[in-house]
């Protein structure tokens, strides 16, 4: 019967091949949909993994969590550094830690922050050291540079008309281990730097972020000694302060506290999120009901196709009914061959829709810098079966016609 | 071998005044040889058919060797039919991708009797009837060759009776003749009954009992002697 099956696939091939290609594309996009949707999910929970609580100034809360998590470029307004100093002093506090951005070198962000939130974030480094002078540089798992190049950041992107930063150049000292987050795509400097660079020294400037006026590198020193233990008075305005709270508890306190503070706005990036995935289950309702509509078409083509499949084996069919073929061998065979072609249709949609995923998140991943894992859940498998099953009743309905058959008839056609 | 006797057959289509088959008796002995005749519309595929188990006649009887299998379901039919009739088509209904050898046991392997012994059977039978190569696909032979396969096919179960539907029509006089001669050889050297519908003088020459329809009636049963 295998044999026989092939050899009536073989000829008939073209049409075989679409029906396999078109099952293959219905099944692609829907997979495809749900595991990118999981992917950007799983992805974007694990990137902000590390980010307890973000304090900032008042603004766009969704803005703050992207700037800070995703280090999407955006000019965030400022707090006082004397909230920066509130916070390392707060008994609730294990760490906070500020995070300056607006510089990038070769598309990467420059980032200005701490020895401390480097060890609160990361594993550590799979080669060379932290910085421990002004001018040292500790870059991301993805970039591509190596300890030992020096490098001169631009303000704003190049592509978007930024310019250099004349004068100042950053030794790259180590490089950390990957963490899967947009960080790793990161080239994160002392904080003290991005200060000096921009000439934000001394508490000055509360408000937006205007850095046209001041585009001299003023105090920056390549080889000057690394400072992270500040007072109140000499800490200049911050985009952002990372803080990890000592509780749960305290967590939701700090949050509360400098939620209602005048000038300053406090976010769970995973609650930010949330809000986001709300949104994003929205979109996949949309996407997966325009899948939907896509596979009720391949069903419906496949219906027409299973009849004229049928249609071109009447005689064939008469012929082996004639010869005293029974009946249910008959069925059999023609609900094989049509569950065959299902079958690979959605295996082959299958490894499609993963395939077509997997190279979308890497190429996000390479952009973005944070990985979209791919990961496939029991459901997933479930949703496989459940189509299986529908396909074996739907390949009965011929088989069952080609059963019915009348021998004589099918000789006649 | 086996013997047909049909009694008060009638095949009545709905539509039609007329029966498109009556057949009041019609004795068959087992080992016969019986060429059925007739103009286009007369009934010989009716006939065929009734005597084959494809269809049921409206009325009557047919029975081969004491079981009326218009009596029978049409699976059993179906199972009857497989294991006494070897049929050959004017079409061959050969199938294209398969080799020789497989086209010849695929209704065995279909119904599930094929075994070792059968396969050896389907061979020998492809060597009898002159096909050397039992591997080659059947696309590549020509239409002499395919109906020499259609006829092993035919009897590979070791049928009581051979029914040819227009077994030479769709061959040229050489191949046709050839044909002829296969079957009526083969048919002697098993014993089997052969019924041949056929519009060639050729092959109806070389039967003993000639039957002539018209319009689904018998119109004459001739036995000439000198056969």
């Amino acid at each position: 019967m295998g044999r026989f099956i092939l050899a009536d696939l073989r000829r008939l091939w073209a049409g075989s091949g679409i029906m396999v290609l078109l099952i293959a594309m219905a099944v692609a996009l829907g997979i495809g949909i749900t595991l990118q949707e999981r992917a950007l999910r799983l992805g974007s929970a694990r990137a902000s993994e590390k980010f307890d609580l973000v304090i900032g100034a008042r603004g766009s809360e969704t803005q703050l969590v992207l700037s800070t998590v995703f280090l999407q470029p955006a000019a965030l307004p400022l707090v006082p550094g004397a909230v920066l100093a509130g916070l390392q002093d707060d008994p609730r506090v294990l760490w906070a830690e500020p995070v300056g951005f607006g510089d990038f070198h070769k598309g990467y962000p420059v980032v200005g922050t701490t020895t401390r939130l480097i060890a609160g974030t990361t594993t550590g480094l799979s080669e060379g050291r932290l910085f421990a002078a002004e001018g040292d540089a500790v870059i991301g798992a993805a970039v591509a540079l190596a300890p030992g190049e020096e490098i001169v950041p631009s303000h704003g992107e190049a592509a978007l008309g930024g310019h250099d930063h004349e004068g100042v150049r950053y030794r790259v000292t180590g490089r950390l281990q990957p963490t899967g987050t947009p960080w790793d795509r990161a080239i994160l400097v002392p904080i003290q730097a991005v200060w000096h660079v921009h000439g934000l020294e001394e508490a000055h400037g509360t408000g937006e972020a205007d850095h046209e006026e001041h585009e001299e590198p003023a105090g920056f020193d390549a080889d000057a000694a690394l400072r992270e233990d500040w007072t109140a008075a000499d800490l200049p305005g911050i985009p952002a302060i990372l803080v990890k709270p000592a509780s749960i508890a305290d967590a939701y306190k700090l949050r509360q506290e400098y939620r209602v503070r005048e000038n300053t706005n406090a976010v769970f990036p995973a609650e930010v999120l949330t809000g986001l995935y709300a949104l994003l289950g929205d979109a996949r309702q949309v996407l997966a009901a325009v899948a939907g509509a896509a596979q009720g078409l391949v069903a419906a083509a496949l219906l027409l196709v299973a009849v004229v499949h049928i249609g071109q084996r009447r005689r064939q069919i008469g012929a082996l009914r004639a010869l005293g073929v029974p009946s249910p061998a008959i069925f059999l065979l023609v609900w094989t061959e049509l569950f065959a072609l299902v079958c690979a249709g959605i295996a082959l949609g299958f490894l499609g829709g993963v395939l077509g995923a997997t190279l979308l998140s890497r190429s996000v991943g390479r952009v973005q810098g944070f990985d979209l894992p791919i990961e496939i859940a029991p459901g997933d498998l479930a949703g496989l079966a459940i189509l299986l099953v529908i396909a074996a009743l739907v390949a009965a309905a011929p088989a069952w016609a080609a059963y019915r058959q009348s021998p004589v008839a099918s000789l006649r056609a | 071998m086996l013997s047909l006797r049909l009694t008060g057959i009638e095949m009545v289509f709905p539509g039609l005044d007329t029966p498109a088959l009556s057949i009041p008796a019609l004795d068959l002995p087992a080992g016969a040889g019986l060429a059925i005749s007739g103009p286009s519309g007369s009934g010989k595929s009716t006939l065929v058919n009734v005597i084959t188990g494809l269809e049921r006649p409206t009325r009557g009887k047919v029975v081969w060797n004491g079981i009326d299998i218009a009596t029978l379901s049409e699976g059993a039919r179906d199972r009857w039919r497989g294991a006494n009739i070897g049929l050959v088509m004017q079409d061959f209904h050969l199938f294209p991708g398969l080799s020789a050898l497989e086209n010849v046991l695929l209704p065995a392997r279909l119904a599930r009797v094929a075994d070792a012994a059968m396969i050896a059977r389907a061979r020998d039978l492809l060597a009898e009837v002159g096909l050397a190569r039992p591997g080659q696909r059947i696309e590549t032979m020509s239409r002499g060759e395919m109906q020499r396969v259609a006829v092993a096919r035919a009897l590979l179960r070791r049928p009581g009776v051979i029914v040819a539907d227009e077994p030479t029509a769709s061959l040229d006089a050489v191949n046709g003749a050839a044909i002829g001669a296969l079957l009526i050889g083969l048919a002697r050297q098993t014993g089997a009954t052969l019924i041949a519908v056929s519009h060639d003088p050729a092959l109806i020459g070389r039967l003993p009992r000639r039957l002539t329809l018209a319009a689904g009636r018998i119109t004459a049963d001739q036995m000439p002697e000198t056969c």
